[in-house]
């Protein structure tokens, strides 16, 4: 099952463009924070630029929202039922087989961030922090927002079986309505939502609040979603007439 | 031995009853065909009998238990439906690959069934690039690709060219003789007389006939008056 899922992936080209957009988000980020200027004698700038790092799990939202959901859209959801009658084993290899390829994403992501990252402070002049802590639990927060988001995309696809509907859900979910919904249950409760916990793990904080959830636990928040979203789908998708 | 068992089969989606109370058996060492006009339940009653579709009431078993029950399923039975679909962008050799990974297939396998579906040729091309024709033989290595001892063919004679057909009636006889159960569900009379043992008429998702063909007709002529009798 999950040697298989793994030759989906492989068989086909669309799911690395998308992952590809990864890393150019970052250059592109972290240049534009620069460019922008941003002080790079400034540690939070620094932090800043590596956690474009965790910005990148859009793409793995995306990419795992195409795991169950893209199988719809082609029909191969009827071989891959065939293969494995039980569904809720689908969904578990997909969540082990999305999750891994986008930590493994993530991990080129965080790279990528360090390298601009040092490349730009190099050119004018900043003190690259590679020691202190906040450095590595910016990357590795970054990679496993890449990691959880993949894993919210694939219980998402599995509830919202048209793609272009699941993933225009999903993003105007961020764009928009979470924040909208944010400002109506008051920061106390909004920073258990989706964005705020993956800004939290992430260490982005691209909304400026300060009210934000501790990194670790942004991150089992959003483990709380993806594994609600995968029961919901195993409680309407997988049982649903596959006709 | 195994057959496929058809018991007491009822399928309602909302207030339309797909299938009712259908009973009959699929024998092995036989190609069974199962007809009826568009909408009679045939694909219904396949879909349940594979566990894409849940009944209502009654159950399907192959070789004595239902198929959501079976270890590997793609080594005890092949399909080949209609709706299948291929990922356009995805090689031939590799959707049958993904298929054998998923079943733990070794993968020779998928090199002798592109042989005997004649697709080696082009194996290395994309789904997209197939005519209709290539992807029904495509859909046939899929079924083929776990030996197994049942198959389930919906329509399969669709979009197949004159040497297509006669290959598929030479196959499906073919894996018969091997002491295989085979069910062909098919609208097309012309194509049973020459390729079933066995028929079963549905119509209006109700069960019209079911025996061997010397029963009802060896001809054409003879089976689609019969067919007509009993559908209307």
């Amino acid at each position: 099952m999950i040697r298989s899922e793994f030759r989906k992936l492989t068989t086909i080209r669309a799911p690395w463009l998308l992952l590809a957009a990864g890393p150019l988000l970052v250059v592109a980020g972290v240049t534009g924070l620069v460019e922008s200027g941003g002080n790079v004698h400034d540690p939070s700038t620094q932090r800043t630029a590596l956690a474009h790092t965790g910005l990148a799990a859009i793409f793995t939202l995306i990419f795992g929202i195409l795991a169950v959901a893209g199988e719809y859209r082609h029909s191969t959801i009827t071989d891959t039922y065939l293969s494995s009658p039980r569904r809720s084993r689908v969904i578990a290899a997909k969540l082990s087989v999305y999750g891994l390829t986008s930590a493994a994403a993530g991990l080129v992501c965080s790279g990528v961030a360090l390298a601009t990252t040092a490349a730009w402070w190099a050119e004018r002049g900043g003190q690259l922090h590679l020691s202190a802590a906040d450095t590595w639990l910016t990357l590795a927060g970054g990679v496993a927002a890449n990691c959880a988001f993949a894993a919210i995309g694939v219980g998402v696809g599995a509830l919202i079986r048209n793609p272009a509907a699941a993933i225009a859900t999903a993003l105007a979910w961020f764009a928009l309505i979470e924040g909208i919904v944010g400002q109506l249950v008051g920061s106390g409760l909004a920073r258990w939502l989706p964005f705020y916990a993956g800004e939290a793990l992430g260490r982005s904080n691209l909304s400026a609040t300060a009210r934000l959830l501790p990194q670790w636990g942004g991150g089992l928040m959003l483990l709380a979603y993806a594994a609600a979203f995968a029961a919901a789908a195993g409680f309407t998708t997988l049982r649903r007439d596959v006709t | 031995m195994a057959e496929i068992e058809v018991r007491g089969l009822t399928k309602v989606f909302g207030r339309v009853t797909a299938v009712r109370d259908v009973s009959f058996t699929a024998h092995a060492g036989m190609v069974t065909g199962l007809l009826g006009p568009n909408g009679s339940g045939k694909t219904t009653t396949l879909r349940i009998a594979l566990g894409l579709v849940r009944a209502t009431a009654g159950e399907v078993l192959i070789g004595g238990v239902r198929y959501a029950s079976l270890d590997r399923p793609r080594r005890v039975v092949g399909a080949m439906l209609e709706s299948t679909g291929f990922h356009p962008g995805r090689r031939a050799r590799d959707h049958l690959r993904v298929l054998a990974a998923a079943d733990e297939i070794p993968d020779r396998r998928v090199d002798e069934v592109l042989d005997l579906s004649g697709l080696s040729d082009s194996a290395g091309r994309p789904v997209r690039q197939f005519s209709l024709g290539m992807r029904q033989r495509l859909g046939l290595a899929a079924a083929m690709l776990g030996d197994p001892q049942v198959l389930v063919l919906d329509e399969p004679a669709n979009g197949l060219d004159p040497d297509g057909a006669a290959w598929l009636r030479a196959t499906v006889r073919d894996l018969a003789r091997q002491g295989r159960t085979v069910v062909v569900a098919s609208h097309v009379l012309g194509e049973v007389t020459r390729t079933v043992d066995h028929v079963v008429i549905l119509s209006a998702g109700e069960l019209r006939f079911a025996g061997p063909l010397s029963e009802i007709g060896q001809t054409n002529d003879a089976l689609e008056s019969a067919f007509r009798k009993v559908t209307t």
